[in-house]
């Protein structure tokens, strides 16, 4: 079975890695300046709640900056015959969280040559993400025009945590450069704190657990208003790439959304279809973490409601510590094909038919 | 019938985490407590992930006010994957007691720990 894994995190021993990669300004507050963090910590301003015993599985224990890929592809990539994996960075996401636009700009563009330089070479199964700071949407833009070129980069990815919901015409630039270069958008789960002040609808939840499963309240923001405020009816050929956020909440959103657009469709005139179906059509959904009911017979009737065996797309969410397993993942047996490798085809366009014929 | 299998000298336990061994092909966590050692299949029963490579530490005891009693120190381990948390000595799962792992007796002669299996 020819395979994808849409959430792979490359990770660093420490944000130096960075270091050669920014000038003049920035490289000196990177350098020098403040830091929530550890030494080698990543600028950022921090959520207010952590895991307690920190993200990372725990057979997962780089020490130089070469076991971070040596320890991935033992435990991961050829452990489980994955065939593409997305690198969805880790800590760079978490650029949208300062206030200073102009600095977590050159920290992305720091991060993406990083990336494009040290990991892709890598590996033949790596393909990239780049990352930006929605904060300002022209210099993301700007970022996705400049880094979206590379033939190995696959996707523009965001944090979920934003300081508005994503549909809002302030984000629009960034939409247009998606399109421009062919790329998806793609929102991890994170991001939370610092200017993005409103982690969790009511504010800020207490636990670490409790937080997490909850995650999906802001993705339902983000997908609700990226279909009213009309980004598809603009923006045709976009894909939005929803990861880490939970998936069995969508039908009731979907259903929510389609009733209320009857009553009241008067509102956004500029719609000309029912957010269901331009859910179906943009919308992709990573599966890690997927919910785990007692009865998954409870789970299945959620997919399918989705149209999950077209909108969902295999994440492990490697190494962090709610991991999903190739071979643990409960998904109707007739649709494993399709969510394990055949749906990113369709989303993630430079990767090569090929590939997945060669596995099949 | 259980046969007796060599696991490894007892000076390669280490204190606060598992040796790793495999015998008769499966993968074991060979753990040292106050009251002796301790064996568990390395398989954790929630999606089976190396359960005994996870950190060995306590817990926090269940109360009914908002207190936290940290409990049973160097008893428990945590899954390496997602966490779930073991009681070394019974491989029970804390939260069901009806999920487990395998736990295997174990024998000292000299400086030889034997897993019974
Ligand atoms: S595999 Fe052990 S807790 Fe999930």
């Amino acid at each position: 079975m020819f395979i994808v894994d849409c959430d792979c995190h490359n990770y660093w021993c420490s944000a130096t890695v960075l270091e050669p990669y920014m000038e003049g300004l920035f490289k000196d507050m990177f350098i020098r300046g403040e830091r929530t963090g550890p030494r080698g910590a990543f600028p950022h301003g921090h959520r207010p709640w952590f895991h307690p015993e920190g993200f990372a599985r725990h057979d997962v224990n780089p020490v130089e900056e070469g076991d971070n890929y040596l320890i991935m592809k033992e435990k991961h990539l050829d452990k489980y015959n994955i065939d593409v994996a997305i690198l969805t960075g880790d800590e760079p996401i978490e650029a949208s969280t300062l206030a200073n636009p102009y600095y977590a700009n050159a920290l992305c563009k720091a991060y993406n040559d990083y990336m494009i330089d040290y990991w892709l070479p890598k590996d033949d199964r790596f393909w990239g993400s780049i990352v930006v700071a929605p904060q300002d949407p022209h210099l993301a833009a700007a970022e996705i025009r400049r880094a979206g070129g590379h033939p190995r980069v696959v996707q523009v990815l965001v944090s979920h945590g934003a300081s508005r919901p994503y549909g809002d015409p302030f984000y629009h630039p960034i939409y247009e450069a998606c399109a421009e270069m062919g790329l998806p958008f793609a929102m991890h789960l994170g991001g939370q704190g610092g200017i993005n002040s409103t982690p969790i609808g009511a504010g800020p939840s207490t636990f670490f657990w409790e937080t997490h499963a909850i995650l999906p309240q802001t993705a339902m923001t983000h997908m609700a208003s990226l279909i009213a405020n009309g980004v598809f009816e603009k923006w045709p050929s976009l894909k939005v790439v929803v990861i880490e956020c939970g998936v069995a909440w969508v039908p009731s959103v979907l259903w929510r959304l389609d009733a209320n657009y009857k009553a009241l469709r008067k509102e956004t005139p500029w719609l000309k279809r029912l957010p269901s179906e331009y859910f179906k059509d943009h919308f992709r959904f990573s599966t890690q973490p997927l919910e785990q009911p007692e009865n998954i017979q409870h789970l299945w009737a959620a997919l399918e409601a989705m149209d999950g065996e077209n909108t969902l797309m295999f994440a492990s969410d490697y190494p962090h510590w709610d991991y999903d397993d190739v071979n643990k993942l409960h998904v109707p047996p007739a649709w494993r094909e399709k969510i394990f490798g055949l749906n990113a085809l369709d989303v993630y366009t430079r990767l090569p038919r090929a590939a997945a014929q060669a596995a099949e | 019938m259980t046969t007796k299998h060599f696991a490894c000298k007892a000076d390669e336990v280490p204190q606060d985490m598992a040796k790793i061994v495999t015998v008769s092909n499966m993968p074991i966590g060979v753990f040292r407590l106050e009251d002796g050692f301790h064996a568990l299949l390395n398989i954790c029963p929630h999606k089976g992930a190396a359960l005994c490579e996870g950190p060995v530490c306590g817990t926090t005891k269940q109360t009914g006010a908002t207190e936290f009693v940290y409990d049973r120190a160097g008893e428990i381990v945590r899954c390496a994957w997602h966490g779930w948390e073991f009681d070394i000595r019974s491989g029970e799962f804390l939260v069901d007691p009806a999920v487990k792992t395998r736990r295997f007796d174990i024998s000292v002669e000299g400086g030889d720990l034997y897993v019974h299996i």
